[in-house]
């Protein structure tokens, strides 16, 4: 069975980064805190899941070949439905099965950062819209999902929502751009600043039971830590954010 | 742009539903069409509840969008596959051809765990022939999914096997137990 360390013990540059891990930011402390720290956790957490991904494909066997997430002869009619699609390889849509999984995945990961960012617990179209409107790769969806749902909904409390080129979402710009945030509850210092992501095990390491909560919230944040220190060994790969040091 | 063409006819008839069902009420519609356009919604589910935390809530919407977003990604690519294949003078369409045209579109990310997996598939399903010749075809499973090969026999199997795919009558969760 797969721990929690898994993702990032897999990471060389975890192993070998000498990065600092940036502390808890206090609640008094400057406006630029807050945001990096919340989009290294992104970043962190997307780069754990490519690295995961890349572990499972190695240890794929015959039963998954058999028992397909998604059905394969309905990706077949998707890819027919284009004409000048003549003949498929079987390979193909076992190929694409695995492919859609990891779209709909991160996808998925990048539409729940925004819910988190709005205080939601739920998932919704117009999360799905921020996602696809702040990364570039999802471009070619802009026409499903129509952008202005999401400028419909009240500015985000980091103001991702209000659009932003992608570009500036890894920039100094968000930071020096926006007012201080201050937590809606009106404790005067509290512990855990509102900004914070909260700690969850993310359930796409499929060896770990899929929809059971395996609680151990401690560890997670002890991956995140981690995390932090492999995103800084591996910055280079990441071209969109490239952390300042805190 | 031909795929942004195909990809407005193909699915005229869903933009219509979608707009009207962000006007109004009604459920999408679309019977037999839509099922032929989208993956099942509940394989779909499944798969995003991983990427969300135990207590994390998706609302239909966010599903049904994650559906059509699956639909245009694999027209997406494979527009691509094909067009790739086209200048080459190839009929049929094969796992390099997807790997490539995903890191053409920029889903680089993908292609290393997607190459691995395509590496193990072809062992895989080559020591399941191997057995399958002993066990007389015991897993379906090679019926539908020979080895490939370039030669021109080979792509006569594949055309075949491509045939038998399609007669299967496929539940929503395995491939070829029925």
């Amino acid at each position: 069975m797969d721990n929690q360390q898994l993702p990032y013990a897999g990471q060389p540059a975890a192993a070998g980064a000498g990065a600092p891990v940036p502390g808890v930011p206090g609640a008094g402390g400057p406006p630029a805190v807050p945001h990096h720290h919340l989009l290294q956790q992104q970043q962190a957490q997307l780069q754990a899941f490519w690295a995961y991904q890349r572990q499972e494909a190695e240890r794929a066997s015959a039963s998954d070949f058999k028992n397909h997430q998604l059905p394969l002869a309905r990706i077949k009619k998707i890819m027919k439905a284009d004409e000048d699609v003549r003949m498929i390889s079987a390979e193909a849509p076992v190929l694409f099965a695995k492919a859609c999984e990891l779209f709909i995945l991160e996808l998925t990961i990048r539409s729940w950062l925004h819910a988190e960012e709005n205080k939601r617990r739920t998932l919704q179209r117009n999360d799905v819209a921020a996602a696809i409107a702040r990364t570039d790769v999802f471009d070619f969806l802009v026409d499903i999902v129509p952008r202005e749902e999401a400028k419909e909904e009240p500015g985000s409390a980091l103001g991702f929502a209000a659009g932003g080129p992608a570009g500036a979402v890894g920039a100094a710009g968000p930071a020096a751009g926006l007012p201080y945030y201050y937590p809606p509850m009106g404790q005067p210092a509290p512990m855990m600043p509102a900004w914070h992501v909260p700690a969850w095990d993310p359930a796409w390491q499929q060896g770990a039971a899929p929809d059971v909560d395996q609680g151990a919230a401690g560890s997670f944040s002890e991956e995140g830590q981690q995390g932090f220190a492999g995103h800084g060994g591996a910055a280079a790969s990441f071209p969109p954010a490239p952390p300042s040091s805190e | 742009m031909m795929m942004m063409d195909l990809g407005f006819l193909e699915g005229g008839a869903g933009m219509a539903d979608a707009g009207h069902d962000e006007s109004g009420s009604p459920p999408r519609s679309g019977g037999v069409r839509e099922q032929d356009r989208f993956l099942p919604i509940a394989n779909i589910s499944r798969i995003m509840k991983k990427a969300v935390p135990a207590n994390g809530k998706i609302a239909k919407d966010a599903k049904e969008t994650l559906q059509e977003c699956v639909s245009e990604f694999i027209s997406f690519v494979t527009s691509e596959a094909s067009d790739k294949c086209q200048k080459e003078k190839r009929k049929t369409i094969n796992g390099e051809d997807l790997l490539f045209a995903m890191g053409t579109l920029g889903f680089e990310e993908y292609v290393d765990p997607l190459k691995i997996y395509l590496h193990k598939y072809r062992e895989v399903i080559g020591d399941s022939k191997l057995s399958s010749k002993a066990g007389d075809g015991s897993v379906k499973k090679d019926t539908i999914g020979p080895h490939s090969g370039a030669s021109s026999s080979s792509a006569q199997g594949m055309v075949g096997a491509y045939t038998q795919g399609m007669g299967y009558m496929q539940p929503q969760y395995h491939n070829g137990d029925t």
